[in-house]
């Protein structure tokens, strides 16, 4: 049996929604976090999987865009959930409940 | 080597570089905000003016697509159309304002305020360059650049409780509308073999001109994809059912900080909404728009719903939000023809939401975070001004006639009944009347109300008054909401020739 890119794209679609279902479930900030990589990254071996198949190169282009924009965000992340853990001395949004209405 | 055409990038240029300098100029001199301030606006009036030279050059050439080479299919990035043009005057004198009303809080953070002005001027070439994109990966590109600069301003003022709390939500909640959008564009992209709009790309692909590429029977990848893309972009202009995080974020983030995340966000959010569905997708029209409509009608219906029910005036204002976006997106269910009536309706409306939160501003502080709803009873005896001017935006949002809300309401009503969603319409117009009640409250509260006895600032004895900065920003409000609802022709003509490419 041959390993077509097909295959990659639906564990690319399974990770997606691991990651998903980990967001909406998980309740510790830098747990969601990771769960938020892991869909970028899903999304990373869905844009290698079709280049490659379709013959083209931006995929592997798009790839790298990823890549940089996802470094970006964790910089700001994680410098937001340490905010958020040296006022609060937590990391579970369960205690984030300052806004509701 | 090809000649590189600078005018469509000129706007990023001009902002990019003046975010660093004002970076470099708060660490290596001592010279206080007025710097900044120097900086900063001379870069947006002179993005304001390359973007008005945009619109003439391409009245007199067309449209063009930057780096457009032949052969290139993917060298072209950026495309300059009236409809990029007109989102770059929009975005940037919306941003500039917001950037003023935002001043008091900058002086008040001090040393840290160069960054709130830098971190500022990034996310607003992040918001152009979302009209701006002729790639779904440079769209992306542009939407982190703004929600990421955004979320920190979120959290600006680190001391302020629940700053940090809406910081939070508004990054978690606006990472994973990102990662949608992004998948979204991946399997757009596995579908069509491209990642361009224009030129050789996703739309060429639609209407059947792309032959070079093997990708026959994927045609539930691409609706898959043009699914997520819409969902991905729904949360980031708060409509329902992907709203949750707006009444949060409003509420949580510095007063003086709010009007450039709500309106700068919304006005680019729409434009890339419209280029992605009326510039990409439009001969998908049929495909897209039942969903649209969905999206739409329980966007004005649940955002009217829960506005009523609320005691902050941001976390209303936040709901009156998801409904506004459901208005324009009953427009956008006409494709190309619907985007005329939306852009008049977004362009008014980022002015009147920009006043709102402004006043909401110097009543409850530029620092603070929320703004309920009982500090404004009484204000007409305490600042005649700011109730006057909080009156107008409150009618103009409600969408009362001789204001641009109610012009801006009869376009998208008719560019709904013209693609055939009469039953869109009606719903719109139900719940444009029972929207009524919340802005009248506000007005009620202010006039007809005595304050709720307490001392003190931030209080309904005190009597708040705008600053100069603030000032400014109420009056060009006004004069958007009333001029442009007495005299709508010359925007309405405008913004005819707005189209995507």
């Amino acid at each position: 049996m041959t390993v077509t890119a097909g295959w990659y794209m639906a564990l690319a679609a399974s990770l997606f929604t691991i990651g998903a279902a980990g967001l909406l479930l998980r309740r510790n900030a830098l747990v969601m976090f990771m769960s938020i990589e892991l869909m970028l990254n899903s999304v990373n071996l869905t844009f290698v999987a079709a280049g490659r198949e379709l013959g083209v190169l931006e995929g592997q282009l798009s790839v790298l865009f990823v890549m940089v924009v996802a470094a970006a965000e964790v910089t700001v992340g994680l410098a937001i959930i340490v905010a958020v853990f040296r006022n609060r001395a937590t990391a579970s949004v369960d205690e984030l409940t300052g806004l509701r209405g | 080597m090809q000649d590189i055409a600078f005018l469509p990038i000129g706007p990023e240029i001009v902002l990019l570089g003046a975010a660093l300098a004002v970076l470099m100029v708060a660490v290596t001199l001592d010279l206080g905000h007025r710097m900044w301030a120097a900086i900063s606006f001379t870069a947006l009036a002179l993005a304001i003016l390359l973007s008005w030279a945009q619109w003439i050059r391409v009245d007199d050439v067309g449209p063009q697509l930057n780096y457009g080479g032949e052969g290139v299919r993917t060298a072209s990035m950026v495309v300059m159309d009236h409809f990029s043009a007109l989102a770059g005057i929009v975005v940037f004198v919306v941003a500039a304002l917001a950037l003023l009303g935002a001043w008091p809080l900058v002086e008040s953070l001090e040393r840290r305020g160069a960054e709130f002005v830098a971190l500022a001027l990034l996310s607003i070439a992040g918001l152009h360059t979302m009209a701006a994109a002729n790639n779904l990966i440079l769209l992306f590109i542009g939407l982190e650049t703004a929600s990421i600069s955004l979320y920190v301003i979120a959290g600006i003022v680190r001391e302020q409780p629940n700053s940090d709390e809406a910081a939070m939500k508004y990054f978690l909640l606006g990472s994973f509308a990102s990662a949608i959008f992004l998948y979204g564009v991946a399997l757009v992209f596995a579908g069509t073999g491209a990642t361009s709009i224009y030129g050789g790309g996703v739309e060429d692909f639609v209407n059947g001109n792309l032959l070079n590429l093997l990708v026959n029977g994927r045609e539930g990848v691409l609706m898959a994809g043009i699914a997520l893309l819409v969902v991905g972009l729904g949360f980031k202009v708060s409509a329902a059912p992907f709203h949750q995080w707006a009444p949060d974020v409003y509420q949580g983030a510095a007063g003086g900080a709010v009007g450039l995340m709500a309106a700068g966000a919304k006005v680019a959010g729409f434009a890339a909404i419209a280029r992605v569905l009326a510039g990409a997708f439009p001969l998908a029209v049929d495909i897209w728009a039942p969903s649209v409509a969905a999206v739409a009608a329980l966007s004005v219906v649940l955002g009217t719903a829960l506005a009523i029910a609320q005691s902050d005036l941001k976390r209303m204002l936040a709901y009156s939000g998801v409904a506004h976006a459901g208005f324009m997106l009953t427009a956008l269910v006409g494709a190309k023809a619907g985007v005329p009536a939306m852009w008049f309706y977004l362009s008014t409306y980022a002015f009147q939401l920009l006043g709102a939160f402004t006043i909401a501003a110097a009543v409850s502080g530029p620092r603070t975070g929320a703004s309920a709803l009982d500090e404004y009873r009484g204000l007409a005896a305490r600042s005649p001004v700011l109730a006057a001017t909080m009156g107008v935006m409150m009618l103009s949002l409600a969408g009362l006639p001789f204001t641009a809300g109610f012009v801006g309401k009869v376009g998208v009503f008719a560019a709904a009944v013209e693609a055939g969603f009469l039953w869109l319409a009606v719903v719109g117009l139900v719940t444009a009347v029972a929207g009524l009640f919340f802005y009248i409250r506000v007005i009620v509260l202010m006039y007809f109300q005595q304050p709720v006895l307490a001392e003190g600032p931030g209080t309904a004895t005190a009597a708040p008054e705008p600053s100069d900065h603030q000032r400014i920003v109420l009056g060009v409000a006004v004069a958007v909401s009333i001029g442009f609802g007495l005299v709508p022709w010359p925007l309405l003509n405008l913004v005819q020739h707005a189209l995507p490419l």
